[in-house]
């Protein structure tokens, strides 16, 4: 049985339809790369999840809680059910500024599952120590690296042992240098069988770890199938041509 | 003739005015505690409707404070001193039975000051609350903290540390502001100068002894406020780690 399920979602920025008509089923298990030219929705979509976006139309159903769109300030205590179970990772990282890493992990363990203050403490640093921040754990958010950063983003979200994952393009914000050390955590957090859907450009890392991929454009998903459907045998000319274009980088003409 | 500069100023007054301005600085400060309290709640108030630009409070709220900013202190504390017995006295018109005397003068003033200083202490709670990165507001109801959570334990810690230098200047204000409330008859350390100096006619001995003593609790507010920001501010460096990591080292 379906973990998540989108149906017939429809959201709009004023007279700009960023989604147009989303139907998605994800297994538990799941790790779903979301790619697609910019603008299409791909970061709407997975926004639209955890409804930190409120599409206008569609249904939302997750485990045992279902929304119907749009949400109706009544159901407020529902979301912050679904939220409490699916995390989500940024783009640019949002840690607490006035925390340490350590306290940025606890904050959710502590507020929202009202664990106390020791067990918080513990679980935190175990997860620090999974990310390779274990020494770093005293450290502000202004003292860590970009790649630093997004690896404490990514232990404050897996200390809430979420159902399902949310990264929205985490890799896009770091210097090139920074980005390995955020894919292997990725990769990592993907070999302990979480549910994913995972936003990026990087597209050979989501060939590898995905085990399907979606192609977003106009609102609507046009590609979805295993990685090597999507990507080396696209069905809509739309997919081929931005595979082509992304493929033609590292042709030698390219490489000065 | 011969005159001498004592004829003037006399050190030896001004000095032996001081212990008795003294004595009432307890009100200057009880004055300027209560108005703080005021102008805290208040600022936070106004500052709080109108970063959420919440519905019909946030016109009215950017009304007060056009009203506070656009009129001078001494003319609110007037109105205040003259305006809240006028306003009580037609509620006792109405049936209420308030006894309008019993309000100490100390209320209208503490009351005039604290709306006033409201006005500015809110417009540092707004900047502050505006520094917060709205990521992390949004990366805490992701986490599935209600926006109360996020208030109390994401966003006002850390605009605090924005806010501290405005508050400061805020307290520092509303004690020299305490001055004016020797206007309404509060013996306070003005007003208490005003006795002494009507005795003798030696204004000016005590107004320099006045000012040096708002001066010194000036300058003892501002080191108290600096060692307060220091707590909220991030430090430079990062603590060491004490324990060792799984019980190795």
């Amino acid at each position: 049985m379906a973990i998540l399920e989108l149906t017939n979602i429809h959201k709009r920025f004023r007279d700009n339809v960023v989604l147009d008509g989303i139907d998605l089923k994800v297994e538990k298990g799941d790790i779903i790369g979301i790619v697609g030219p910019s603008g299409t929705g791909k970061s709407t979509l997975l926004r639209s999840i955890n409804l930190l976006e409120k599409p206008e139309e569609g249904k939302l159903k997750f485990d045992d809680i279902e929304i119907t769109l749009p949400v109706r300030s009544k159901s407020k205590k529902t979301v912050n059910e679904l939220r409490k179970r699916i995390g989500m990772v940024f783009q640019k990282f949002y840690l607490f500024e006035h925390k340490t890493a350590l306290e940025n992990v606890m904050e959710g363990l502590i507020t929202v599952q009202k664990k106390s203050k020791e067990e918080a403490r513990k679980i935190a640093l175990e997860e620090l120590d999974h990310v390779g921040l274990w020494a770093w754990q005293n450290h502000y958010p202004k003292h860590l690296s970009g790649g630093q950063q997004q690896r404490v983003a990514i232990a404050r979200t897996l200390a809430m042992r979420p159902d399902i994952i949310l990264l929205d393009e985490p890799t896009s914000a770091l210097d090139p240098e920074l980005v390995t050390e955020v894919l292997t955590t990725i990769k990592a957090i993907a070999e302990q069988g979480y549910t994913m859907l995972l936003v990026s450009h990087e597209m050979d890392f989501i060939q590898k770890i995905s085990t399907r991929v979606l192609f977003l454009d106009g609102g609507k998903i046009i590609e979805d199938g295993s990685p090597a459907e999507v990507f080396n045998h696209p069905k809509s000319e739309r997919a081929r041509e931005f595979f082509e274009k992304m493929y033609r980088l590292k042709e030698p003409e390219f490489i000065i | 003739m011969d005159t001498s500069f004592s004829d003037y100023f006399s050190f030896e007054l001004m000095w032996s005015r001081i212990p008795h301005l003294i004595q009432k600085i307890p009100i200057t400060l009880e004055l300027a505690g209560l108005a703080f309290l005021v102008s805290l709640f208040v600022g936070l108030l106004i500052a709080v409707i109108r970063y959420k630009k919440v519905k019909i409070l946030s016109p009215i709220a950017t009304g007060f404070l056009s009203l506070m900013r656009g009129t001078p202190m001494l003319i609110q504390l007037y109105v205040a001193y003259y305006g809240i017995p006028a306003i009580l006295r037609i509620f006792n018109s109405w049936g209420a039975n308030i006894d309008v005397d019993i309000i100490p003068k100390m209320v209208y003033a503490f009351l005039a000051l604290g709306l006033y200083q409201a006005a500015f202490t809110s417009e540092t709670f707004r900047a502050a609350l505006e520094s917060v990165d709205k990521g992390e507001i949004e990366a805490g109801s992701a986490m599935g903290m209600t926006y109360g959570q996020i208030l109390r334990r994401i966003i006002v810690p850390e605009a605090m540390g924005n806010a501290l230098p405005g508050i400061c200047n805020s307290v520092i204000g509303l004690v020299k502001g305490t001055s004016l409330a020797s206007t309404c008859g509060i013996i306070e350390i003005t007003y208490q100068n005003q006795i002494l100096a009507g005795r003798d006619y030696r204004y000016l001995e005590g107004y320099v002894a006045l000012a040096i003593i708002y001066w010194i609790i000036t300058i003892i507010l501002e080191k108290i406020f600096k060692l307060v920001e220091k707590k909220f501010k991030i430090p430079e460096q990062p603590k060491p780690v004490k324990e060792a990591k799984h019980g190795n080292p």
